[in-house]
């Protein structure tokens, strides 16, 4: 008889474990250690920077790249939202955190923050998605490692220089690969941007953040005003705002 | 017997033992906060004034006056101008080439400006985004900004200089998400409400059962400015899913506003009216 329990019991027991296993699987990434946890505050100190030179097209001229450096000063003139590659370099830490649909990067500044949407396997259809600075990302794990892939960028908007040389259009496709190093106290991500416009081959470069206390106070206002008197003598270039579209009549205006 | 009753144990068990941990966890996966929200109008006031309207009016103390908060980013539910003062709005059909609405300065950084999560204290009908981790709940709008709900137990910072979306802790109380907010620049609170620094702000943020309706109920107290608690509710439904080659989607969208552009100075403009 004593058999026989022992027996019933370890049945049980086997039957029991794997259930528990699937009963238990996390539904998102920071619920179970299936996956690490990216969240945090994250800083990019002056030696976290690993960026090579871009090997760009020969059609990538210096007046392209000038007619960019320009189109990104009056990005920041005017408080544009500055998108990628500027939201992951912004001069200021990161607020990172993983939800069960999306990964969420917050900056301290007036650019919007980056969703890394996990809940889904394809981009939104390019007839349906406004392109935007931060184009449209879609996330997934390999490993120990958080693949994101992004598309749909606009091909004006906000700061589109991108570090090592080339900068972002509509074309462009930016894959990064983020991973905890040194027991979490530092995120790697590498940042590979292909674009059959702009690079002769994709071009990569990795950032290192370091993991501030959890205990930090995210500045919550470092504002932007594009009206500052002050700020715009200090930032104007000669004609940096667009010709009037459509000119105010007169007697609209208070 | 004693034997089948601790193998059914042994089976049982560990298929009670999710439900029995997560008992703590914010919230069941379909009444999640988590996602894509938009306000509505639940009871078809017709306009965000009306909106406005049907807020409960503040009870203030005697010698507190609402006009003393004005500009302080509290929106009253009215329709948000992107950044400066709204100044002209009119109430008949325009004549031809006169906008409905003229902005002095669009996309202005100042009080409800883009980076400092003050439309987000009340938000207007601009998507609003909630990412949940355990450490921190993030609300975060379309139009600009981001409130942090600090759930890792953190106390609100003393001394505290006082910002439009002020310094939020938060807890889960069941499937509610409780934040309290403190240290709020002085301002306007719909309703003919004031708020100034020592003003303490509760919010609830309520997912129904079926995951598809989010009621935010806002109450404002501060014993130097109003005879009872000030509490009024917004409410939100999910985003509405497009329909990405056949899938069923929503995303944040990113609203641009380029103050450098003169168009954003304006709305509609009434183009020549043909009558036959």
């Amino acid at each position: 008889m004593k058999r026989l329990c022992a027996f019933v019991v370890s049945v049980a027991a086997l039957v029991a474990m794997p259930l528990a296993i699937v009963a238990t699987e996390p539904s998102s990434p920071q619920e179970g250690k299936a996956t690490p946890d990216i969240s945090g505050f994250w800083e990019l100190n002056f030696d976290g920077r690993k960026v090579p030179r871009a090997n760009l097209l020969p059609t990538v001229t210096r007046a392209k790249i000038d007619a960019r450096a320009k189109a990104d000063a009056y990005a920041i003139r005017w408080c544009n939202l500055l998108g990628l590659p500027f939201v992951m370099d912004p001069g200021r830490p990161l607020d990172i955190r993983q939800g069960s649909t999306a990964v969420l990067i917050v900056g301290e500044n007036a650019s919007a923050p980056r969703y890394l949407y996990t809940s889904r396997a394809k981009h939104i259809s390019d007839e349906i998605f406004d392109p935007s600075t931060n184009g449209d990302s879609i996330a997934h794990w390999e490993g120990d490692t958080l693949v994101v892939d992004t598309v749909g960028f606009h091909g004006e908007h906000g700061i589109a220089t991108i570090p090592g040389g080339g900068f972002r259009t509509d074309k462009s496709r930016l894959v990064e690969r983020y991973r905890l190093l040194k027991d979490g106290a530092l995120l790697s991500v590498t940042f590979t941007w292909t674009d059959p416009t702009v690079y002769r081959s994709p071009h990569t470069y990795e950032y290192r953040y370091h993991r501030l206390p959890s205990t930090y106070e995210p500045r919550q206002w470092l504002p932007c005003d594009p009206w500052d008197e002050e700020r715009g003598k200090f930032l104007d270039p000669p004609a940096v705002t667009k010709p009037a579209a459509r000119a105010i009549p007169k007697g609209a205006t208070p | 017997m004693k034997c089948r009753v601790i193998a059914l144990v042994g089976l049982l068990l560990p298929l009670a033992a999710p439900q029995l941990l997560s008992a703590q966890a914010p919230s069941p996966s379909t009444a999640r906060l988590e996602g894509d929200w938009v306000r509505i109008d639940p009871d078809g006031a017709g306009s965000f004034g009306g909106l406005g309207a049907s807020i409960p009016p503040a009870q203030l103390l005697p010698g507190v006056s609402a006009a003393a908060g004005r500009g302080g980013g509290g929106r009253g539910g009215g329709r948000g101008g992107r950044g400066g003062p709204p100044v002209l709005e009119s109430t008949g059909p325009n004549p031809e080439g006169v906008p409905y609405i003229v902005v002095a300065q669009p996309c202005a950084g100042g009080l409800g400006g883009r980076s400092n999560g003050a439309l987000l204290v009340n938000p207007d009908s601009g998507g609003v985004h909630f990412v949940e981790h355990k450490d921190e709940v993030i609300f975060a709008g379309e139009r600009g900004g981001v409130r942090h709900f600090y759930l890792d137990g953190r106390q609100h910072p003393t001394p505290w200089t006082p910002t439009p979306a002020g310094h939020s802790i938060a807890k889960y109380d069941g499937n509610i998400l409780v934040v309290e907010t403190v240290g709020f620049t002085a301002g306007a609170v719909p309703g003919g409400g004031v708020r100034t620094p020592e003003t303490r702000l509760v919010e609830r943020f309520e997912v129904a059962p079926d995951g598809k309706r989010l009621t935010i109920t806002y109450t404002w107290d501060d014993p130097k400015v109003y005879q009872k608690p000030h509490v009024y509710r917004y409410y939100f439904d999910r985003s509405p899913m497009l329909d990405s080659a056949g899938t069923p989607v929503s995303y944040a969208l990113e609203e641009w506003c380029d103050a450098g552009d003169p168009i954003e100075k304006q709305s509609i403009v009434p183009p020549k009216q043909i009558i036959k």
